[in-house]
C-alpha cells in the first residue's frame, strides 16, 4: 500500500518525528478535499501530544542520571 | 474501495425503488450497464457521485447544471403539500469494512406543481464495525477523504468521452496534480507547508517566553534567605546579649547593695529606676490618648467651613428666606378657605389673597426648608464638640510636656547616682560602676543593632515572598518554554524530514507512472510498434515517443489521446495501490473498433473494479466477446416512452 511506503519513507527518523508525521499525513488526508483547510489547531495538537510525552521521558531520563 | 450495490428511489427518472448489484468477483469483476443515449446511463453515474460527495465539496463542484434531482414523475404523482424524496444509497467495501452511504434531498410540492426544495440534502454513513455491528460514522467528510476524496475521484469515476484531457499539451498542471493528489504527494507538500507554519508560531512564542529569568530568581532568593537567616541568627545573638548584660547590671546592683559606700546611691537609684519606668509607662498611654484625639480632630480642621455654613445660613434667615416664620401648610390653608389669620374671609384677586399667594410662590419646598433647619441645629454645638477637643489635647500636651520633664529629671538624676558611685574613693565601687556603665551601653548598642536587624528582616521577607511568586511564576514560564522548545523542535525536524522525503518520493512516483503509462499504452495502444517510448519529465509533462525518437503527442488522434488518457490513469491507480473501482461512462464512444477491441481485452486486468456505462453500439463484435469472460453482472435501461421513466433491468447470463 502507498499508505505503508511512505510510513518507511520516514523509518529511519526517531520515533517522536515518526509519530508527528503520521498524525499529520493522516489529518491532511482527511482534509485532501478543502483547497484552504484549517487544521492548525489539529496540528498543533497533535505536536503538543507529542511533546508532552518527550518532555515527560526527557525528564524521567534527567531523574535517572541524579 | 469496491463497489456492492446502489439503490435508487425516486432519482431523475429513476422512479420509484430500483437496485443494482456491482461485480466484484475477482475473476468477473466487470459490470456493463447499457443503455440508449437518454435512457438514464449518466444520471446513474450522477447519482454514484451525488450520493458520495452531494452537489459539491468546500469549492469542488460535483453536480452542476443537471436539472431537478427528484423524480419528476414522483412530483407528478403527488398531491399538493405531499413531501417528495429522493433517495439513493450505496453500499462498498474499503480496507475490510463495510460501508452504507445515503444521501436524500425532499421537497413539497407546492400548488402549480413544483417543489419547494429543502435547503440540504441529507447524508449519512454506516459502517460496520469486526463486531458485525452497523455504526454511524460522526466525520462522513472525513472519511470519504480517506476512502476517495471529492478532487480524487474524476479520476477513478469519469466521463470516458472527456478523458484526454491528460494528453493534451497544456496539461501538464493537471497531469501534476494527478499525481500528487493520487498518489499522496500533495500530502507531504501540505503537511510540510502547515508544519513550516506551525513551527514559526511557536519561534515567535518562544521569543515572547523568559530566557534565565527563572535562575536569576532563585539566586536572588537563596541570597535573600541566607541575608535573612543571618540577621535572624545575630538578633538571637544580640537578644542574648542584652539578656546577659541585663543580668550582669542585676548582679552589680546586688553587690553595690552589700556595699557599704554604695548602698544609699544604689537604693536612690532602683527608687529612680522605678519611677522612671512607671513615669515612661504612662508617658506611652498618653502619647496613645494623644494619637487617638488628633485622629478624630477632623472638626477643627472643618471648623472654617462650618463657620462660614452658619455665617450662610443666618444671613439668609436675617433676609426672611429661610426659614420661613410661616409655616407652607398653614399657609396653604388660609388660601384654600379663603380666610385671614384673623378669621375675616377675603376675596379672590383682593390684597390679602395676592399676598399669600406671593408668600407660597417665594417659600423653599417643605423637606428642603426643613433639612436646612436641622443642618442648622447639627451645626450649633459644632463649636462646643471644638471646645471641648481643643481642650483635651491641649491638656495631654501639657502633662505630656510635664511628663517629659519629669522623666528628664529622673534621668538626670539617675547619671548622677552613677557620676557619683564611679567617682567613689572605694575602687571596687568605681570599678563595678564602671562596669555597669559599659553594661548599659552595650544594651543600648545591641538594641538599636536589633531595631535595624528587624527592619532588614521585614524587608527581605516581603522580598521573599515577591520572589516566591515570581518564581512560580517564571516555573510556568518555564515549563511552557521547555514544552514549546520541544514542540518547535518536532515541528521543524518534521517539516525538515517531509521536505527532504518529498522530492525523492515524488520522483520515485513520477519514474514509476512513466514506467507503468509506458507498459499500459504499449498494450492498449494497437499501433504498439509505432510508439515507442512514454516519458513523464520532471516537469510532468506527458510525451510519447515515435518509432523515428521523434516527440509525437501532438500528432496523436483524438481516439489515441484517449488511449494515452487512460492508460496515465489506470498506472496511477496500479500505482497507488489502493483498491479503487474504474467506473466509466460512455468509455468507448469516440473509439474505433481497434482501440475498442484491445481495451475490451486488456482493461479488466489493470482495474481492480470496472463498471462500464455502454451504449449497445460501443460494446458488440470482439469488444463483446473479449469482456464477456470477465463480465459479472449486466443490466439493460429500459426507457418508457409513456412514463419518461427508466427501469433497470437485469440481463439474464
Amino acid at each position: 500500500m502507498l499508505q505503508d511506503r511512505i510510513r518507511k519513507l520516514f523509518g529511519d527518523y526517531d520515533s517522536a518525528i515518526q509519530s508527528v508525521i503520521a498524525g499529520v499525513l493522516v489529518l491532511e488526508q482527511e482534509h485532501i478535499s478543502y483547497k484552504h483547510p484549517r487544521v492548525k489547531d489539529q496540528i498543533d495538537e497533535i505536536i503538543t501530544h507529542t511533546a508532552s510525552k518527550e518532555a515527560e521521558r526527557l525528564e524521567k531520563a534527567k531523574a535517572r542520571r541524579k | 474501495m469496491k463497489l456492492e450495490r446502489i439503490t435508487l428511489e425516486n432519482f431523475r427518472q429513476y422512479y420509484g425503488r430500483q437496485h443494482l448489484n456491482f461485480a466484484k468477483a475477482k475473476e468477473r469483476r466487470v459490470t456493463v450497464i447499457h443503455g440508449v443515449n437518454g435512457a438514464g446511463k449518466t444520471s446513474l453515474f450522477l447519482a454514484i457521485n451525488w450520493c458520495l460527495y452531494g452537489k459539491s465539496v468546500d469549492n469542488v463542484k460535483v453536480i452542476d447544471n443537471v436539472g431537478e434531482l427528484i423524480s419528476k414523475e414522483a412530483i407528478n404523482r403527488a398531491g399538493v403539500g405531499e413531501c417528495v424524496r429522493a433517495v439513493v444509497e450505496l453500499a462498498f467495501l474499503h480496507d475490510g469494512r463495510r460501508y452504507v452511504v445515503r444521501r436524500s434531498l425532499e421537497g413539497t410540492k407546492k400548488q402549480g406543481g413544483s417543489l419547494a426544495l429543502n435547503d440540504t440534502d441529507d447524508f449519512t454513513m454506516m459502517r460496520t464495525d469486526e463486531d458485525g455491528q452497523a455504526k454511524r460514522v460522526s466525520n462522513p467528510i472525513g472519511t470519504m477523504n480517506a476512502i476517495l476524496p471529492v478532487n480524487i475521484r474524476t479520476y477513478f469515476l469519469f466521463d470516458g468521452e472527456k478523458i484526454d484531457n491528460f494528453a493534451k499539451p497544456e496539461a501538464s498542471a493537471e497531469v501534476k496534480d494527478a499525481i500528487y493528489l493520487v498518489l499522496k504527494v500533495e500530502l507531504l507538500v501540505r503537511a510540510r507547508r502547515h508544519l513550516e507554519a506551525i513551527a514559526q508560531d511557536y519561534r515567535k512564542d518562544l521569543k515572547q517566553t523568559s530566557g534565565g529569568e527563572l535562575r536569576d530568581l532563585i539566586e536572588r532568593d537563596e541570597n535573600a534567605r541566607k541575608e535573612r537567616e543571618k540577621a535572624e541568627k545575630r538578633k538571637a545573638e544580640l537578644s542574648d546579649g542584652i539578656e546577659s548584660a541585663h543580668r550582669k547590671i542585676a548582679d552589680i546592683d546586688r553587690r553595690l547593695l552589700e556595699i557599704q559606700g554604695a548602698r544609699a546611691l544604689q537604693q536612690q537609684r532602683d527608687h529612680l529606676g522605678r519611677e522612671l519606668k512607671q513615669r515612661q509607662s504612662e508617658l506611652d498611654s498618653l502619647v496613645n490618648q494623644i494619637r487617638e484625639l488628633t485622629t478624630g480632630a477632623y472638626p477643627i480642621v472643618a471648623k472654617p467651613v462650618v463657620d462660614r455654613a452658619l455665617q450662610i445660613l443666618d444671613e439668609k434667615r436675617e433676609r426672611g428666606e429661610i426659614p420661613s416664620s410661616v409655616r407652607k401648610q398653614f399657609v396653604q390653608d388660609l388660601i384654600e378657605n379663603m380666610n385671614c389669620i384673623c378669621g375675616r374671609p377675603f376675596l379672590d384677586g383682593s390684597p390679602e389673597h395676592q399676598r399669600l399667594l406671593n408668600l407660597m410662590s417665594s417659600r423653599l419646598p417643605g423637606s428642603l426648608e426643613d433639612d436646612v433647619l436641622d443642618t442648622s441645629a447639627a451645626l450649633r454645638p459644632f463649636d462646643e464638640r471644638i471646645g471641648k477637643l481643643r481642650n483635651d489635647i491641649d491638656a495631654s500636651m501639657k502633662r505630656r510636656t510635664e511628663l517629659i520633664g519629669l522623666i528628664n529629671e529622673l534621668q538626670a538624676e539617675l547619671d548622677d547616682v552613677g557620676r557619683q558611685l564611679r567617682g567613689s574613693p572605694l575602687e571596687e565601687i568605681s570599678r563595678l560602676e564602671k562596669q555597669r556603665q559599659e553594661f548599659r551601653t552595650d544594651v543600648e548598642s545591641y538594641n538599636a543593632e536589633i531595631g535595624s536587624l528587624t527592619e532588614r528582616i521585614k524587608n527581605l521577607t516581603e522580598e521573599i515572598a515577591q520572589l516566591e511568586k515570581d518564581i512560580g511564576k517564571a516555573q510556568k514560564d518555564e515549563r511552557r518554554g521547555q514544552l514549546l522548545s520541544i514542540k518547535l523542535d518536532l515541528a521543524q525536524r518534521s517539516a525538515d524530514a517531509l521536505g527532504q522525503m518529498y522530492q525523492a518520493f515524488s520522483d520515485d512516483m513520477r519514474v514509476r507512472i512513466e514506467a507503468k503509462t509506458k507498459e499500459i499504452f504499449k498494450r492498449l495502444i494497437w499501433k504498439d510498434s509505432h510508439f515507442q517510448d512514454v516519458l513523464l519529465g520532471p516537469d510532468f509533462n506527458l510525451e510519447v515517443i515515435d518509432r523515428y525518437g521523434m516527440f509525437s503527442r501532438s500528432d496523436l488522434s483524438a481516439g489515441e489521446r484517449q488511449v494515452l488518457s487512460l492508460s496515465f490513469i489506470t498506472a496511477m491507480s496500479r500505482t497507488s495501490e489502493e483498491e479503487a473501482p474504474l467506473v466509466m461512462d460512455t468509455p468507448f464512444g469516440r473509439l474505433s473498433s481497434h482501440h475498442r477491441d484491445s481495451i475490451t481485452k486488456h482493461l479488466p486486468e489493470l482495474a481492480d473494479q470496472l463498471v462500464l456505462f455502454v451504449t449497445d453500439e460501443e460494446l458488440r463484435d470482439q469488444a463483446r466477446k473479449n469482456l464477456e469472460p470477465r463480465i459479472g453482472t449486466e443490466y439493460r435501461l429500459e426507457f418508457d416512452r409513456k412514463t419518461s421513466c427508466t427501469e433497470i433491468v437485469e440481463v439474464n447470463r
